[in-house]
């Protein structure tokens, strides 16, 4: 009897030891391989935007593993056609984060961000998002992926300024903003309406639409007769297209200057519709039109992988490869500091906060990720739509500190 | 040796407890659908969506509705085996929900529309979820307790024309 009891004591504890041996196991195997996981939109309604700066990323990876990865680390991309759906990413994480191989993800939903904010705000797993200054206030796992929505506005107050003066124009002239009814519409007002105000920049009530809204005569009439000088539009591109189409026939362009937020109309939406969008101004923390299309690396990786002309790459895929190379570099500084077999989300994690001053080929500016900092970067440039083309207008300018205004 | 039959028995017992309790745990999660018959109409989109109500889950904790799909059945994008998200929300004090089905959800999953690049659903290239009966999970994210139910899609009508009215 006391011999049965003994081999039972021995088999709980063989059972215990398997289990423990083959968890071990799993995170030795996890070590060869990391994988990033993009919950994207590739057929949804933002696709436009959001699929090329995922074949970017994925083109990224596919080049660093035709090198052998890195120090022997191969990357898996994993893409997530969330379709735009807040719970098809939510489901998509739920089953995909168990995976100890994942040590990344990326976004492309500021509510989905919100949302997921209030999932992982203990965990150190790094989370690249568009452009919240949320998690610029309360610095944790979320990294945008430029600068903050909110630093992008008050760069363009500045702008303004100087545009003003340069047409000889008197007094402070008036902004509002027309954009998306939803969480990432009213986003850059969170600190960017504070900097206005403190340039002595009068920001009229905003404008507010849904995504999707085809014509927009009705809030540009109402703008118009507030007395905006410059119209700040939001949205993901047409929705800039269709605010220029409707502006123009209205004859509102001549007397106000509308300015588009990094998510505005790409070479190719300009190529498409050169007439709506001439005069527009856009704000970008990445390269656009021809600066962009004559990037070496970004041509080098769009012709190997993609085989298509240039003229068919979009803006979003260089700002995909620039998110890719600031992985792929973070990966780097993991292996360095704690070898291949402990590599984990929490050592990634404090190699972005390592990537303070990367560079990523120009396409956007230096890295500003710190302990401190979750800003992509800290530049932006100013591009006018002119002839049909996207010129730039200015060099990479140092954009304001908008969050810490902000009562957050 | 007597030890140990003792340590034996607290072992079995622990692990027992851990198992039952876990059991009667998510057993007392529940989940109704309503309508839990429906004909494919454009009244799921915006006049009578979804709604998903539960009880026993954790207080303020977030849910994850999901269907599980069913064998020879295709959801537009989604790989084979996976879930289908179809409504996120969050329980009130007591553990209980009620969560309607966003219209862009509906679009997505439902009707499985596509996208024009102006952001509007493309009806002509749609191909909605066959009739049949459809399992739902919902999950709570920090409990994990799961509650199921089922809803049931119908024929539409013959002479009825099912494509959603959405401008």
């Amino acid at each position: 009897m006391k011999s049965q009891w003994f081999r039972f004591m021995v088999m709980v504890l063989g059972v215990a030891v398997f289990a423990l041996a083959f968890s071990a196991g799993d995170a030795r195997a996890a070590a060869k391989e990391v994988a990033f996981l993009d919950l994207s939109d590739f057929t949804g309604p933002v696709a436009g935007l959001a699929l090329p700066n995922s074949l970017g990323i994925e083109d990224y990876f596919k080049y660093i593993n035709s090198k052998g990865g890195v120090d022997g680390v191969k990357i898996k991309y994993i893409g997530v056609d969330t379709r735009y759906d807040v719970a098809r990413a939510l489901s998509a994480y739920k089953r995909y984060s168990r995976d100890p191989k994942v040590v990344a993800i990326e976004i492309v939903s500021t509510p989905v961000g919100k949302m997921l904010k209030a999932l992982t705000r203990k965990k150190k797993m790094v989370i690249t998002v568009p452009g919240d200054g949320e998690f610029q206030a309360h610095p944790g796992n979320f990294f945008p992926w430029g600068p903050t929505y909110q630093d992008a506005f008050a760069a363009t107050i500045d702008w303004i300024l100087k545009d003003w003066k340069k047409k000889g124009k008197k007094g402070k002239p008036s902004i509002a903003v027309l954009s998306w009814d939803n969480a990432y519409g009213r986003e850059m007002l969170r600190g960017g309406k504070e900097y206005a105000e403190k340039k002595g920049v009068k920001v009229l009530p905003s404008e507010l639409f849904p995504p999707g809204t085809l014509k927009t005569d009705v809030y540009l009439t109402r703008l118009a007769k507030s007395g905006a000088n410059y119209v700040y539009v939001g949205g993901v591109d047409p929705t800039q297209t269709n605010v220029m189409r409707d502006a123009t026939r209205l004859g509102l362009t001549k007397d106000i200057q509308f300015i588009s937020d990094y998510w505005g109309p790409s070479s190719l939406g300009i190529s498409v519709h050169p007439k709506a969008l001439e005069g527009m101004v856009i704000v970008s923390f990445f390269l656009r039109g021809p600066e962009f299309q004559n990037q070496p690396l970004v041509q080098r990786l769009w012709k190997t992988y993609q085989k298509k002309p240039i003229k068919d790459m979009n803006e979003g895929y260089g700002m995909g490869v620039s998110q890719g190379i600031t992985f792929v570099n973070a990966l780097k500084d993991a292996i360095k500091r704690v070898g291949v077999d402990k590599l984990n989300r929490e050592e990634l994690y404090k190699s972005f906060q390592n990537m303070t001053g990367l560079s990523r080929d120009g396409i956007v500016g230096p890295c500003a990720y710190s302990p401190t900092s979750r800003r992509g970067s800290e530049v932006v440039k100013f591009y006018k739509v002119t002839n049909g083309k996207i010129v730039p207008i200015t060099g990479w300018v140092k954009t304001p500190d908008a969050v810490a205004l902000h009562k957050w | 040796m007597k030890g140990y039959r003792w340590m034996a028995w607290g072992v079995v017992l622990v692990l027992g407890m851990m198992i039952l309790g876990h059991a009667a745990l998510a057993g007392d999660a529940k989940l109704e659908v309503t309508p839990a018959k429906a004909v494919l109409s454009p009244a799921l989109i915006a006049k009578q969506p979804f709604q998903f109500k539960g009880s026993g889950f954790a207080p303020k904790e977030m849910i994850i509705v999901e269907m599980i799909v069913p064998e020879g059945v295709t959801v537009k994008t989604v790989p084979k085996g996976e879930k289908v998200g179809l409504a996120v929300g969050s329980t009130d004090e007591k553990g209980n929900f009620a969560i309607k089905m966003h219209p862009l959800s509906t679009l997505n999953w439902i009707f499985q529309v596509a996208w024009t690049p102006n952001m509007k659903p493309d009806l002509k290239k749609m191909s909605p979820l066959p009739p049949g009966k459809y399992r739902i999970e919902a999950t709570g994210m920090q409990s994990g307790n799961v509650a199921k139910a089922d809803f049931e899609l119908l024929k539409p009508h013959p002479k009825r024309r099912n494509r959603p009215n959405v401008k």
